[in-house]
């Protein structure tokens, strides 16, 4: 990544007035990134951004309120941040916020299902739009756009909305290429239709709760219905039924606060498509309120405000 | 004397379709992208040739089960007076699962010392495993996250499994472990394959020799409990976890849960479900106590417990069997094998007079 | 047949008794006749106590193995599955698996003079303990028993205290943390009237349990009065589930509360991982 040793300049400035700076670093294969808590000035040199810097940082950020913290951000990372700032959720003043222009980061689904088989991962290129991989003593050759993660196809803000320091050039949304293939999809389905893929999706879902701790909207972590005991809501049995509710009562929290980062889906070890979940609901609250999360600190998303009447909710029907 | 057998690989599904008339059979076959243990269907393509997502833990140790099923009743005598009925439910029939790795199978060794000890016996674990057989898959490609070779096993390990399969080019040569997994191999589509087994061996050999180089955790216990109370070393060990449970759920050896009531009406029934120590929840107190309050203690217990208390209990033997799915499913790329080595390494810092 | 260590006995409430605002005491009986003439326990053993449909709870059994008319069980109301036992009521239906855990040394505590220092509901454990010993009371020497609560109200067994003040056999010292109208009583922190009472550690074991805060001041002044760490005896509490060292939740490093304790001595805590 280009921008790197500037990122990593800005960060060496910046680090004696911060307790830690949250970024990636080389993960445990030439495929992975891991998210990397620099408090010392020999951290700043494992630093790495590029493809791989799947995680959303923000996550991390509600935890550790009372420290001051820098962040690096990608674009749709920023969202989060400012999602968070407009929730209170964390205090501006606490938190160094870096950006620099993000070109897309990859889906390890895709290329897990490109690769087929698996094996040793011995080296990963990536030169202009064609990612080379080495696995287990072969070379494969995949086409970029080919692993990159669907929300990077229709991006609009590669860039950070909210930073103190930015590194590099910004660079312009990408032209859609793809739409929301899979929500269309979705939708075409009849109610009942859409009941079972849910159903079955759900099944495998082994209750981890990977996708809500991964979520940086979902703040109530301790203190979560899935395990709350008083009031009941849930029953802790191997049921679609408990499942399914988890992630609908999931879905409604997150209604105009989520920004489609997509965490959820990607923490999923099962590889449920939890995102597709989040999309349609946000779908629906952009039609009823024109409103997309994370890109204005100064507005309240819509379900958080009260009007006494809602221009697109006529429940009266006058 | 173990039983040695062949089979081609077109016989496979046949031969598990045999199986299936008398046992409930498992063999991995994908879920959407999961690759998951699942009932055994001919129509449905087995895969054979990687890692499972999940292990196939659930077949012995479900992600719930119910322990004790109970009915609030009217006393006839008394009306005044509530009778309660509980009864226990044990579970029954015989489960084959073809095409576990193993790590996967060896995991089920660490579940039977605590299950199954001197000290009690656990009947509703005791009962699926005494009726699931293994017919273990030894691996042909190691990944970057394999480590079996740390703690004490190798990728043609048969210990733990029934039936131990060795994938040849053209089939399987398959020999039996234990003597239920001998009568499993009495099949007419089985050959015998006593000729092949130099070549099996050889195979065996090749893979453990490019497996990554193993490591010395023998200091692993002691080194772990002397860094117990350096909070900082464990705070930055787990600074970027999330606290979910998606390591302990795909872990072939985690085996902790809870006990919960649930209730419909009149009925309901006491459930054993999957429980993690990554969760607050798993040691809070009802006092609002909780002696694990941070991710760093909790992760510090999860690693502790696996290279530490379990291996001083149960005479060195480590409860990790080195698969690697806790690195590869965990959202924030925690690898285990980093933090073990490093409180291995790890030198206190020299305190000056 | 093994025994299905999770299935419980079904067990009747024969009496409940209001110990104070937050405390319940329990006399319950095994359904089974056989279970309960068969019933054998050691002072300091702990049982699941459960309310089908809301859950168990660990709970000393605190009446001792010498009066076996019923198990005694008290408690405190702090979450959903003591709330729920607290609406229970005489002839009501509970399950029991008990005895879990290791007991108290009494054994080894034979010939020797003995302190205990209970507060609040840490009184229940001792209780067992000490009606054990006064039910065998030429087994052992001196027997001193300091209790303490916060108020008069919230001192549980008040019904039996004034028998063991009366006895020439026992030294009761009870005490509340502030003056209280017709307190005839200490008054002070447990801690500090123990250093008043100064029991001599010379051939004793003390034998403490109550809230952590408690425990903490009391073992400091145990060491004051010169009791070593193998003569100091305490009960733990953990969050428990399945109560025989396998669902994993109360250890401390490689030590099960549920099996190995909940009875430790506090030279056996320190050779233990600091995680209370």
């Amino acid at each position: 990544m280009k921008y790197q040793q500037e990122l990593k300049d800005s960060i060496r400035k910046a680090l004696p007035g911060l307790d830690v700076v949250i970024a990636w670093s080389a993960g445990y294969d030439p495929l992975h990134a891991t998210p990397h808590f620099i408090r010392r000035e020999e951290d700043i040199d494992r630093l790495e951004i590029g493809p791989f810097s799947v995680h959303n940082l923000a996550t991390y950020l509600p935890g550790l309120r009372g420290k001051k913290v820098g962040i690096v951000v990608k674009g749709c990372d920023s969202r989060s941040v400012i999602e968070l700032l407009q929730e209170n959720l964390i205090n501006r003043e606490e938190v160094t916020i870096f950006g620099f222009p993000c070109t897309g980061v990859v889906d390890q689904t895709k290329i897990r299902k490109a690769l087929g088989h698996t094996g040793k991962v011995d080296f990963c290129q990536i030169a202009s739009q064609t990612v080379v991989i080495g696995l287990g003593g072969e070379e494969h050759k995949l086409r970029l756009s080919k692993v990159l993660a669907d929300k990077c196809f229709s991006c609009q803000y590669p860039n950070a909305l909210i930073s103190d320091h930015f590194v590099g050039e910004k660079i312009s949304p990408s032209v859609q290429t793809e739409g929301d293939d899979d929500l269309e999809a979705f939708e075409k389905m009849p109610m009942d239709e859409r009941f079972a893929f849910w159903q079955k999706e759900m099944d495998r879902c082994i209750r981890c709760y990977a996708c809500r701790n991964a979520c940086p909207m979902c703040v109530c972590r301790d203190h979560c219905l899935a395990e709350s005991r008083d009031p009941h809501w849930l029953s802790q049995e191997d049921s679609v039924r408990d499942k399914w509710m988890f992630q609908l009562i999931h879905a409604y929290h997150l209604a105009g606060r989520c920004t489609e980062c997509g965490e959820c889906q990607r923490a999923c070890p099962m590889d449920i498509p939890l995102l597709l979940l989040k999309k349609k609901m946000n779908k629906e609250i952009k039609e009823l309120f024109q409103y997309e999360a994370g890109v204005d600190p100064e507005a309240t998303p819509p379900l958080l405000s009260f009007k006494m009447e809602e221009e697109n909710i006529n429940e009266r029907e006058w | 004397m173990a039983k040695v057998q062949f089979i081609k690989s077109a016989d496979v599904k046949p031969w598990l379709a045999e199986l299936a008339k008398e046992h409930r059979v498992f063999a991995p076959s994908y879920d959407g992208e999961a690759l998951l243990f699942r009932p055994f269907d001919l129509e449905q393509e087995i895969i054979l040739d990687r890692a499972a997502t999940m292990p196939p833990k659930k077949t012995v140790f479900p992600q719930s089960e119910k322990l004790v099923d109970f009915t609030y009743s009217k006393d006839p005598e008394n009306l005044s007076r509530v009778k309660i009925d509980a009864r226990e439910t044990l579970p029954e029939g015989s489960t084959v699962v073809f095409g576990s790795r193993p790590c996967d199978a060896r995991g089920f060794t660490m579940f039977d010392r605590v299950y199954l000890s001197d000290k009690n016996t656990d009947i509703y674990y005791q009962a699926r495993r005494k009726n699931t057989l293994f017919i273990t898959l030894a691996c042909r490609t190691i990944e970057n996250t394999c480590f079996c070779n740390w703690v004490d096993s190798d990728p043609c390990d048969p210990t733990g499994s029934d039936v131990l399969a060795i994938p040849m080019n053209d089939g399987y040569l398959l020999e039996s472990v234990s003597e239920q997994g001998e009568k499993l191999l009495n099949s007419k589509l089985l050959a015998d394959g006593s000729s092949r087994k130099v070549e099996a061996d050889k195979i065996c050999q090749e893979i453990a020799g490019s497996i990554n180089n193993t490591k010395d955790l023998s200091q692993a216990p002691a080194k772990l409990l002397a860094v117990f109370d350096n909070m900082q070393f464990w705070e930055e060990v787990s600074a970027k976890c999330l606290s979910c449970g998606a390591c302990t759920y795909l872990c072939p050896s985690c085996y902790c849960f809870n006990i919960t009531d649930e209730t419909n009406g009149m009925k309901g029934k006491r459930l054993r479900s999957w429980d993690n120590c990554m969760s607050a929840q798993f040691t809070m107190e009802a006092s609002g106590h909780n002696p694990r309050p941070t991710k760093a203690h909790r992760l510090k217990n999860r690693v502790g417990h696996k290279f530490s208390y379990y291996p001083t209990i149960h005479g060195g033997v480590i409860s990790c069997c080195g698969c690697g799915r806790c690195i590869k499913s965990c959202p924030a790329g925690i690898d285990i094998r980093e933090i073990v080595l490093k409180a291995i390494d790890f030198e206190p810092a020299a305190v000056e007079e | 047949m093994t025994k299905n260590i999770y299935l419980p006995e079904m067990a009747t409430i024969q009496e409940v008794i209001r110990e104070t605002h937050n405390i319940m005491t329990f006399r319950v009986t095994l359904n089974n006749p056989e279970a309960m003439k068969n019933f054998s326990f050691k002072p300091g053993q702990v049982g699941q106590v459960s309310s089908f449909g809301t859950g168990e709870a660990t709970f000393v059994i605190n009446s001792p193995p010498t009066r076996m008319d019923y198990l005694q069980f008290s408690v405190m109301r702090t979450g959903e599955v003591t709330s729920k036992l607290h609406s229970l009521k005489a002839g009501d239906q509970i399950g029991v698996r008990a005895p879990l855990g290791n007991s108290f040394p009494y054994e080894d505590m034979k010939g020797k003079d003995i302190v205990f220092v209970g507060g609040g509901i840490g009184m229940a454990p001792l209780r067992t303990l000490l009606l054990f010993m006064l039910d065998n009371r030429a087994d052992y020497g001196k027997i001193t028993l300091l209790y303490g609560a916060r108020s008069p109200v919230d001192m549980a067994y008040s019904y039996e205290l004034q028998d063991w003040l009366d006895r020439d056999d026992l030294d009761t010292y009870l005490t509340i943390d502030a003056p209280y109208e017709g307190w005839q009583h200490k008054v002070g922190l447990i801690p500090n009237v123990l250093l008043d009472i100064a029991p001599s550690p010379g051939n004793s074991v003390a034998i403490t349990c109550g809230p952590p805060i408690m425990i903490k001041f009391t073992l400091q002044a145990l060491e004051k009065l010169g009791f070593k760490d193998e003569q100091i005896v305490t009960t733990l509490e953990k969050r428990m589930k399945c109560g025989v060292g396998i669902c994993g939740r109360c250890n401390i490093g490689t030590s099960y509360v549920c099996m190995d304790g909940p009875v430790f001595t506090r030279a056996q805590l320190r050779q233990l991982p600091n995680e209370l």
